[in-house]
């Protein structure tokens, strides 16, 4: 082997080459395995049903309740909490819309800690699906907004401005979803089917509104905090990894019942009704005051209404 | 005397196509993996490093996304960012393809193969780049037409997977085409491969123009909402891919025994030229639109370069990138840069690293500061992030040498099937080099 | 290999008319409206129930009666007996009685609202027409006609209950709930703790243009 130029005398026999391949391969499986180790500790957690699960809009009415129940006892083992998970469908003739009275909202937050009970969020991260900013009077510029504000409310000079989900008509998290994990229904809430979305969170980079929240981790909620009455698709305890956002707390309104972020306001700065009832409050604010949505000029036709009373 | 040959190869003239074919897999598997101890230490090395990835991967997928550092306001972060500078380098092998097969030059149809063999690997290191985004990786088949649902075509991210699988098909085609027939001895046939070039001309440019119209498409975010950006991405990937195409083709000068002429390296040294000023001419554009009106619509122009709000993360990031790149460009038009000397890799590396930093830290980032709310909050990867990113990088590296290996092997006539019958040397060996051996009998 | 004009204009004439299939397709997805005919109210509605005021408040004295609890004295027990001072606006001749009570409603004096002429256990509006205690909506409603308007509509006061009174009754707010009618103000809140986030936005500071 006079021309061989192999560089180490060790792995100039072509079978000492080939053993120390074979071995060095057997070494790289290994080491793989053992890198891959964290995932082990997530079999407790994985179930053959949850993984072939279909698409909400694909199950049959028993394959929902089969879904339903085995959820429900999850949520036993996991917060040892007994909920009940509903799926009541949309009201016929009934197409939600919200109002906020800007003249009135104190910017207390008692809406956006209402929705954080309601919803079961996270407790640590105080998650709510609202954020109520604190603006500067004269103007809606956000650029002078703040969200953390923590002194006596309100504050002269300024005016507060929750910003929830718009459930917008036009919903361009709605379009930028891969897998239709998030749509529109039929009386205008925007959806998401927890136990269909990746988390690819293209929804959350496409919406104007900074209305939709990540599962960073696992939500914690202490077993006595726990909402126990919860729905398929708005409040039940929502899994690692997957989007979120407000549903106009459906589990309540598609029962005829006020959400809860409206109950929860003291000075009845909110507006909530079917937008095809000419009767409704919700058509009178529109009718009668000058109401106005945010970034309009988007094209993405909101339901949510601001105004002012003078 | 040691047996250079594998035992159980049969003659050309009596395999049948498939064992051929499988022959030709089991071959090339042994050429790519033999090789100096350099070798084999850059492999060690990349795969320790890719594991380091996985393991940091594999907690994040337990643990939640929680362990990198992205939040509510800026969901998309350093994997995005990786993303999108990939499919940049997975798009540049087009600015070879288009000279050797619409231009008929000659001297680059010897080393396409190489601009294709790095659009592999930064195809798969972009697709890897998103699957560690997801927060839920074990639902990876809701994107799968027919068994899951595919919001193909309004999801924008319907289109960019589609593109890039194809794009990576016809790459593994088009190079594992002419490595086997380069390893049978025969001639390729055009009707099995020029198509396919063609398509891929169009399809390099589809496949950045769809990723960049993933951001500008999303009217919510100012900052990517602007016509330019599939211009501009398409212009720095002309820039980014040649340049790490040039610093593949030193590589493989130097440690291979495949030649080629200087005339290719040259060819995309022009191109760069052009790709860059068209790129500083666009950025110039899109800063001058931005700041003249100013605005709501700069602030995240103005958080880039200047801070605001008194928070300034990636100031230094920017202007060390605008340095790159003016300095880069600078040197790819010295006359230096077209002789075999180093300007031109110091220019690539300046190319790349500044490119790099500007299609991630400086767009992706950007487009969630200020937020849609205009709430500025900032973001610098995780350490579990960074370990990701170098864990696919390393991998990428690692089948981009592989693939190269056996270019270099298979184009060096070292492997093919005839010539190894008379082969003296160990398949894949390179010629003297300066570390004394001690030759064994 | 060149490609020639005609296979040029051929492929970009089949872009376009897939380019344009794609967004008419688009389109009809996003815009679809659905046109509902709006709710009949053939059924009777659930009530809407105002929370009543309490009534006359009755102060309680020093003595206690033979079962121990305070002598509670009403309105008329005092004002009765004296004649009703028309100036009177402020706490400052007050120096036997209602001492602690804070008075700002504007420019009103007391008997703006309180019945000189009745029994002090009504009140009167302003054109002097009694008003029961248990319709004290009338006598805020007077004089603040947008609230009240805004209150009737939903928009102001809170709520709980349904918004389809076809499924379940509601409760609101009577003006007095929130309101003093001695100092209406709404008071300063302290907040609820904002949100927690993991990274807290930079604000701007105030001297920031």
């Amino acid at each position: 082997m006079s021309d061989s130029q192999a560089s180490l005398p060790i792995i100039d026999h072509p079978n000492r080459r080939r053993f120390l391949k074979t071995a060095g391969a057997t070494l790289g499986l290994a080491a793989w395995a053992a890198a891959m180790k964290p995932l082990l500790d997530l079999t407790p957690e994985v179930n053959a049903d949850e993984f072939l699960q279909k698409h909400y809009r694909e199950l049959t009415p028993e394959q929902k309740s089969v879904v339903f129940k085995r959820l429900e006892e999850e949520t036993k083992a996991e917060y040892n909490a007994d909920v009940t998970i509903s799926d009541p469908p949309p009201m016929e003739n009934v197409l939600f819309g919200y109002a906020l009275n800007l003249s009135v909202c104190i910017g207390c937050r008692k809406c956006a800690e209402a929705c954080h009970i309601e919803n079961n969020h996270d407790r640590a991260s105080n998650n709510s699906y609202i954020r109520v900013f604190e603006m500067e009077m004269g103007g809606i510029d956000f650029e002078k907004g703040n969200a953390t504000y923590d002194h006596p409310v309100p504050a002269p000079g300024k005016y507060y401005m929750p910003v929830q989900c718009q459930q917008c008509e036009n919903a361009p998290c709605v379009t930028a979803c891969p897998v239709e994990a998030t749509w529109k229904e039929k009386d205008g809430i925007v959806v998401v089917d927890y136990n269909w979305c990746i988390g690819c969170r293209y929804c959350e980079a496409a919406c104007p509104y900074h209305a939709r929240r990540f599962n960073w981790e696992k939500p914690e909620i202490p077993a006595e905090e726990v909402n126990p009455v919860q729905s398929y698709l708005s409040n039940r305890i929502r899994p690692q990894g997957v989007m979120e956002k407000c549903t106009f707390c459906l589990h309540r309104t598609r029962e005829g019942r006020l959400p809860a972020c409206l109950e929860a306001c003291p000075t009845g700065a909110r507006v909530f009704g079917n937008l095809l009832d000419p009767d409704s409050e919700i058509r009178w604010i529109i009718e009668n005051k000058r109401t106005f949505v945010l970034k309009e000029e988007l094209g993405t036709r909101p339901r949510f209404y601001y105004y002012f009373d003078e | 005397m040691v047996e250079a040959q594998n035992p159980s190869r049969p003659a050309p003239q009596e395999a049948s196509v498939a064992l051929s074919y499988f022959g030709f897999l089991r071959r090339a598997t042994g050429v790519a993996t033999d090789g100096k101890w350099y070798f084999y230490v850059w492999m060690a090395v990349l795969s320790a490093i890719a594991l380091v990835g996985v393991n940091a991967w594999a907690q994040q997928v337990r643990d939640g996304m929680i362990v990198t550092n992205m939040s509510d306001h800026v969901s998309w972060g350093l994997y995005i960012a990786n993303f999108t500078f990939c499919v940049g380098l997975a798009a540049g092998g087009v600015m070879m393809v288009i000279p050797a097969y619409l231009y008929d030059d000659e001297e680059m149809h010897q080393v396409v193969i190489i601009g294709e063999a790095v659009a592999i690997a930064a195809i798969l290191m972009s697709t890897l780049s998103v699957v560690v985004d997801l927060g839920r990786p074990d639902r990876f088949w809701h994107l799968i037409p027919g068994i899951g649902k595919f919001n193909w075509p309004l999801s924008m991210l319907t289109w960019d997977i589609i593109v890039l699988n194809g794009y990576l098909l016809i790459n593994l085609h088009i190079v594992g085409y002419l490595l086997y027939m380069r390893y049978l001895g025969r001639k390729p046939n055009p009707k099995w491969y020029i198509p396919f070039v063609f398509i891929s001309i169009f399809w390099a440019i589809s496949i950045h123009t769809i990723t960049a119209f993933l951001y500008c498409g999303l009217g919510g975010r100012p900052f990517w909402n602007t016509a330019l950006l599939a211009p501009r991405f398409l212009a720095s990937a002309f820039v980014s891919g040649p340049a790490f195409i040039i610093l593949s083709m030193r590589v493989m000068r130097l440690l291979t025994d495949f030649h080629f002429s200087p005339k290719p390296a040259n060819t995309l040294i022009r191109i760069i030229r052009v790709s860059m000023c068209v790129n500083l001419l666009m950025l110039f554009s899109e800063i001058f639109t931005l700041f003249y009106t100013g605005g709501s619509h700069a602030s995240s122009a103005q958080y880039l370069f200047f801070g605001s709000h008194g928070a300034n993360g990636l100031v230094p990031w920017m202007w060390t990138s605008m340095a790159l790149n003016i300095v880069g460009a600078i040197l790819f038009f010295t006359p230096a840069a077209l002789r075999r000397e180093n300007t031109r890799i110091v220019a690539c590396l300046f190319c790349v690293v500044g490119i790099w930093i500007e299609k991630g830290m400086g767009l992706i980032i950007p487009g969630f500061i200020p937020s849609t709310l205009h709430e500025v909050v900032e973001y610098s990867p995780s350490l579990i992030e960074w370990k990701v990113t170098a864990g696919i990088w390393a991998f990428g590296l690692l089948v981009l040498t592989l693939i190269l290996k056996l270019i270099a092997s298979v184009f060096s006539y070292d492997s093919t099937r005839e010539d190894s019958k008379q082969q003296q040397t160990v398949p894949g060996e390179t010629k003297a080099t300066s570390i004394p051996v001690e030759t064994i009998s | 290999m060149k490609v020639s004009a005609g296979k040029m204009l051929y492929i970009v004439a089949f872009f376009t008319i897939f380019a344009l299939s794609v967004q008419m397709y688009a389109n009809i997805k996003t815009n679809e409206v659905t046109v509902i005919p709006p709710t009949s109210n053939a059924v009777t509605p659930f009530p809407v129930k105002i929370n009543p005021p309490k009534g006359l408040p009755e102060i309680p004295t020093d003595l206690k009666d033979a079962n121990g609890n305070p002598i509670l004295v009403s309105c008329n027990s005092c004002h009765g007996v004296r004649s009703p001072n028309p100036k009177n606006g402020s706490m400052g001749p007050l120096v036997s009685f209602h001492q602690d009570l804070d008075f700002v409603h504007g420019k009103l004096v007391c008997i703006s609202c309180h019945n000189p002429e009745g029994s002090y256990a009504d009140f009167r509006l302003a054109s002097g027409e009694s008003v029961n205690p248990k319709d004290i909506i009338k006598l805020c409603a007077q004089c603040h006609g947008p609230q009240f308007r805004d209150y009737q509509h939903g928009s102001h006061g809170g709520m709980t209950g349904y918004w389809d009174l076809r499924k379940g009754s509601r409760q609101r707010n009577h003006c007095i709930n929130c309101h003093d009618p001695h100092k209406p103000a709404f008071p300063l809140f302290r907040p609820v703790a904002g949100p927690n986030d993991r990274f807290t936005p930079h604000q701007v500071k105030e001297t920031h243009e």
